[in-house]
């Protein structure tokens, strides 16, 4: 077991790595093709402090917020611990895809900047015609692009200079980092995580994975995804045991690579959205795994998205010759506002697995399914972490007993305080001390089930999309009544994740037409960074109304399922 | 030059009609093609060709000139 010292700081924990253990491993970059990138911890240290002078000079300072917008590089690590050391707060954002459009991108920017207050924003050049205009507005809160991959030769970058000290103001109760709670860009949630409640998540998180000095984690994840960055960059820097980056772009088109790197590495854990599952057991070539042995998985953690019996399977028959064994496969439900993991599995069991009657499940009761009856498959995603409470309520946020679905509401040593600059959104989902998360799911002993949600979220491949976005987006698509458009996830069972639905009233009759109306929407989701899988197209006023005006978007998805057939 | 088969494949793959695809055509230029469908295409190429590309050669394909080229040369004239 590895024991932290919560009442400290981040900078503090790192220096004490580098202090006590300077030439051990702290990140392994790995790059397709090319000999992985060792930072061992006095070099990261080292480099981290240098990259510190130069933000120091640049002018940032304690609190102000840092949006890193950098992609798969080896670079990125020491400039996010520098941003940390001064008691800035990092902000991990994602790298624009080449399919946003430039205006989306900086609208999405914008919004985050006032909402998140975002004080610098270190980048690569490429971006600088982009994000130079949001700087030169006056209400901008940004006040400067840095761009700290161009500093290499800055005398200070070759200099000996001392690890950096932290600003005498800050406490371990003072914010450490932010991060957004969702993957779009209109609507990002803020949270600020303090030291403490990172220290905190990750020595109670640590124990229910049973964390040791001799582990090493190995992941894929996009850092500006709490997955990603807590779990996999966070945890494993704050205890003191090795981490594997790999590019998540690199990843995605040759998902082998994460096999690759936990073969070479012997790593020991991983964190995968359910998609990856499939994604793997489907894509991985068969010759690709001559030399691959996946004896050193210990825990293998589904999250993010709901964890689908099926997709355990597929990838557990896959990879057994590997070595792979089926009691590495866990499952944790986890979420920005708490810092990361709720509940976990226990190690060294498969997740378990339930079958439900599936009409009494719709219906809001657990009941095991009865012979010949249809039923789903409900995966544990386990009991709550120690400093972590759980409660299923219904409506009126009152108890529900074993086996009722309701609303999961937490409550955590690691909560967050509340949406930055957002007290309407806050006061929604914070009661006295507990966070109303909106995922319905139900409890058996000990076991906690999610399996579904109050809000419209859409999770594709772990990352979660709100449709607001993608039905302004499609608005503009030409042939379709503007504001007679609904977005809404269906399942899709091959790729084991969600995909991305539009119903449109549009007047297009002919088939031509109407495939050029759907041709329309799918540029249109493109420009928003969104792949939409099906649309239906509907005649004007075929949407169901809410009470309030608007088109309701459970009824039109159930109607649209049941009883028309996407353009193709 | 982009073969009529190799735009075929892409078309189906992504369930468009027609689209204009040349050797300078990027993924993120053709609707519905994101990094998801990238592989189903590859493996689709694959299946088609009764070829396999390796692992290294997928990450830095560019563009569709670059699949073409690759196709190529794994193919008898």
């Amino acid at each position: 077991m590895i024991h932290l010292d919560t009442n400290t700081l981040l900078w503090d924990r790192w220096l004490t790595h580098a202090g006590q253990t300077p030439a051990s491993t702290a990140i392994i970059h790995y790059v397709a093709g090319e000999e992985p990138f060792v930072w061992t911890w006095s070099n990261l240290i080292g480099r981290a402090s240098r990259y510190a002078a130069i933000l120091k000079n640049a002018g940032v300072r304690h609190g102000q917020v840092c949006g890193l917008i950098i992609r798969h590089h080896r670079e990125f690590y020491p400039i996010y611990m520098a941003v940390e050391s001064l008691g800035a707060l990092p902000a991990v954002l994602a790298y624009p895809n080449p399919r946003l459009h430039p205006d989306k991108f900086r609208q999405g920017l914008e919004g985050m900047s006032h909402r998140s207050g975002l004080d610098f924003i270190l980048t690569e050049q490429d971006l600088e015609p982009m994000v130079r205009p949001l700087i030169n507005n006056p209400v901008s809160t940004i006040k400067s692009l840095l761009f700290p991959l161009d500093w290499q030769t800055d005398p200070i970058m070759t200099s000996t200079s001392a690890p950096t000290t932290p600003h005498p103001a800050l406490s371990p109760d003072s914010p450490a980092l932010l991060q957004h709670s969702s993957g779009t860009t209109g609507l990002q949630k803020p949270v600020i995580l303090s030291h403490r409640a990172i220290l905190e998540h990750v020595h109670h998180y640590g124990r229910a994975i049973a964390l040791t000095p001799t582990d090493k984690v190995c992941s894929w994840l996009p850092l500006y995804h709490d997955m990603g960055l807590i779990a996999a960059f966070h945890m494993p820097l704050a205890a003191g045991i090795p981490t594997i980056q790999i590019d998540p772009f690199e990843w995605v088109i040759a998902p082998v690579l994460l096999f690759d790197a936990i073969s070479s590495e012997k790593a020991t854990l991983s964190w995968l959205p359910n998609f990856a599952y499939n994604h793997m057991a489907e894509r991985i070539h068969d010759d690709d795994l001559a030399d691959i042995r996946l004896d050193s998985i210990r825990v293998l953690i589904n999250c993010s998205e709901p964890v689908r019996a099926a997709s355990h399977n597929r990838f557990a028959e896959r990879f057994a010759a590997l070595g792979l064994n089926r009691s590495a496969l866990s499952a944790s439900y986890a979420m920005a506002e708490t810092t990361f993991a709720v509940t976990q599995t226990l190690p060294g069991r498969e997740a378990p697995w339930i079958d439900a009657d599936r009409q009494s499940l719709g219906e809001g009761n657990f009941v095991l399914v009865r012979p010949n009856q249809p039923s789903r498959r409900c995966v544990s995603s386990g009991l709550p972490i120690d400093g972590c409470d759980v409660r299923i309520v219904d409506d009126r946020r009152a108890d529900l007993p074993d086996g009722r679905v309701g609303e999961i509401a937490v409550r955590s040593v690691s909560m967050f305080d509340g949406y930055r600059n957002n007290a309407e959104q806050t006061a929604k989902v914070l009661e006295n001390g507990w966070y109303y998360t909106g995922d319905y799911g139900f409890r058996l002993g000990r076991e906690h089930y999610i399996i579904g949600r109050k809000k419209d979220i859409i999770i594709v491949a772990g990352k979660n999309l709100y449709p607001e976005d993608i039905e302004d987006a499609v608005n503009s698509a030409p042939g379709i009544h503007p504001g007679r458009v609904i977005a809404f996830g269906a399942e899709d069972e091959a790729a084991g994740t969600e995909q991305i639905c539009i119903i449109a009233e549009t007047d297009a009759a002919t088939d031509a037409d109407r495939k050029q109306v759907r041709r329309g929407i799918i540029e249109a989701g493109m420009r928003v960074d969104v792949t939409i899988a099906r649309t239906y197209l509907v005649p004007p006023r075929w949407l169901i109304k809410s009470s309030a005006g608007k088109p309701s978007r459970s009824a039109n998805r159930d109607r649209a399922l049941s009883e028309l057939t996407p353009v193709e | 030059m982009i073969s009529d088969r190799l735009k075929q494949i892409i078309l189906r793959q992504l369930k468009l009609d027609d689209f204009p695809i040349t050797a300078e055509t990027t993924a993120p230029q053709v609707p519905g093609w994101d990094s998801l469908s990238h592989v189903g295409i590859l493996a689709a190429i694959e299946k088609e060709y009764g070829i396999r590309f390796r692992t290294l050669e997928v990450i830095k394909f560019k563009n569709v000139g670059d699949l073409q080229a690759a196709i190529d040369k794994k193919t008898p004239k």
